[in-house]
């Protein structure tokens, strides 16, 4: 595969538009990119474009990305819709890395655009359940925000985290959305404001969790020896996508903790995005992360090797996450402060981490490791649920040169 | 339109006939290595073979797993409720609701037994009662 560069990236605000269409959200973000690489329109040759629910809530339930792509007057090209649940953006901006790299077509877009909100949260809560298997899980009262506050109970029991440690995750995120022009939450929060939300799935609060919000990103991609035809910004190289659905556990075995495998790092995705890049952990200048749950960052940060399996809460209590720590985690504000529109999200993050390795991103910009800027850029992005796991879960590196 | 009472899907579980009959979940045995699932499989995950499981009753027992206070429901549904994964005794651990327990955020303990019940579970969007299965605690250790 030759290598393919991001060119170009851009963004609707996320947060509630009830007077926006599904258009409306892909077209903003559609020209943004498309000014930010400096492209003219006829320039893109094929486009994914990644949805999970338009079907349940606005009733569009095929040719998503037909519609949204021809009324912003991207006419003929072949276009291919993709669904991954929460990770349905990062999907298709995996298909766009793939079709270039192949030497299949030389420029791509990649778009994510998402309508939670219909003034119901028992609809959009309902159309979140269904990425599971509806026939025993999402059909029977199973919502993802229990599941996680779950397993963070067992994290609780097992590694000694507070009730404090979950919520300062929250406080960091929402620090950082307040820095995010494009963030749905936009105001910081302290730990007792976090905490006295209201319980959304014990010991998970409300400002703890995503919010339901539209919005929509995305990425224009091109084969890296042309990038410099269209735009003089630096290139964003995509170095790995890993990508895994659910694997077998049996449940026979006696469960163990998952295997630290090479260099501390769990995550199977995660192995597989170093190794194909010759990295480690202690590489990652930062990482946007799937904060669904603000406490999931804890058992993230082992998963993807910055701590050992329960220290999460070490480097949150430390700071070492925060814009000013050693490894910067959702310096956006993650899904919880930047919000959470399902389909989006693995392309909002792809513009922070272009944003960050630009040096683009404002009063977030971090220095990076070298203190020149950062140069590497992790993300990881989740959908759904599958047996024991996500139904997708994947972890990319970006890397500018 | 009459409200009907509707089972979640066919073939998940019996509906206790009388009051001498016992629910139970309806799940599938691998006759080969014993692996046991719910909702029944065709293919053993486990020999990834499709011609060795058989339809075995499951779940009339099981534990708790882990458990969450709902603060907010989907659609058809009433909360607060309690979210929880249990450990039936066949092995598996399963999604479920728990019923006739307190609405608290410490209403039942971590390996506390639970009994299966048909019960409803919500309400469709005509109005149906659906039934399926909810675990109901039966004593704090």
């Amino acid at each position: 595969m030759r290598e393919v560069a991001i060119i170009g990236v851009g963004m609707h605000k996320f947060g509630k538009f009830p007077s926006e269409s599904l258009k409306d959200l892909g077209r903003v973000a559609v020209w943004n990119a498309i000014h930010d690489a400096n492209v003219e329109a006829r320039d893109i040759q094929t486009a994914f474009v990644g949805n999970a629910a338009a079907g349940l809530l606005t009733g569009q339930e095929m040719v998503r990305g037909q519609v949204i792509l021809n009324d912003a007057c991207l006419f003929n090209i072949p276009v291919t819709n993709v669904e991954g649940a929460c990770a349905s953006a990062l999907l298709a901006l995996r298909e766009a890395w793939v079709w270039v790299g192949s030497g299949m077509c030389d420029v791509a877009l990649a778009l994510g655009v998402e309508k939670m909100y219909v003034d119901d949260t028992a609809k959009s809560l309902a159309a979140l359940s269904a990425a599971t298997d509806m026939e025993s899980v999402g059909s029977i009262g199973y919502q993802f925000s229990g599941g996680y506050a779950q397993g963070i109970q067992q994290s609780m029991r097992r590694y000694g985290w507070t009730r404090e440690d979950l919520a300062l995750v929250a406080v960091k995120n929402k620090y950082n959305g307040s820095l995010n022009p494009y963030a749905q939450y936009q105001t910081p929060m302290t730990v007792e404001e976090v905490l006295n939300s209201r319980v959304v799935a014990y010991p998970v609060t409300l400002f703890m969790t995503a919010p339901i919000g539209d919005g929509a990103a995305a990425a224009i991609v091109c084969a890296k020896e042309m990038a410099s035809k269209f735009t003089s910004k630096l290139p964003i190289i995509i170095k790995a996508m890993a990508v895994h659905s659910a694997g077998f556990r049996d449940y026979r075995e006696p469960f163990r903790e998952p295997d630290p495998g090479t260099r501390g790092v769990p995550s199977l995705s995660a192995r597989e995005a170093y190794e194909a890049v010759g990295i480690g952990p202690e590489d990652v200048d930062l990482a946007e992360v799937h904060d669904a749950m603000t406490p999931a960052e804890l058992s993230t940060y082992a998963s993807l090797g910055f701590c050992k399996p329960g220290e999460g809460n070490i480097l949150i209590r430390e700071g070492r996450t925060s814009l000013t720590g050693d490894i910067p985690v959702n310096t956006s504000g993650g899904l919880s402060a930047r919000g959470h529109p399902i389909g989006a999200t693995g392309l909002a993050q792809t513009a922070e981490i272009v944003w960050q390795l630009r040096g683009e991103a404002g009063a977030r910009q971090i220095p990076g490791k070298s203190g020149k800027g950062p140069r590497i850029g992790l993300i990881e992005n989740n959908g759904g649920t599958v047996g024991a796991g996500p139904a997708v879960s994947s972890v990319s590196i970006f890397m500018r040169e | 339109m009459e409200k009907k009472v509707l089972q979640l899907k066919e073939g998940l579980f019996h509906v206790p006939t009388s009051s001498d009959d016992e629910p139970y979940l309806i799940g599938s045995k691998c006759h080969v290595c014993g692996y046991v699932a719910f909702p029944r499989k065709v293919i053993c995950p486990a020999c990834v073979r499709d011609d060795t499981m058989e339809e075995t009753p499951v779940g009339k027992r099981a534990s708790i797993v882990s458990f969450s206070l709902m603060g907010q429901a989907p659609k058809g549904f009433t909360a607060p409720y309690i979210q929880a994964m249990v450990r039936l005794e066949e092995g598996i651990t399963i999604a479920t609701t728990l019923t006739d327990c307190e609405l608290k955020e410490d209403a039942v303990e971590v390996g506390q037994p639970v009994e299966l019940v048909i019960t409803k579970i919500k309400v469709d969007d005509q109005g149906n009662d659906i039934i399926a299965w909810k675990y109901r605690p039966i004593a704090k250790k």
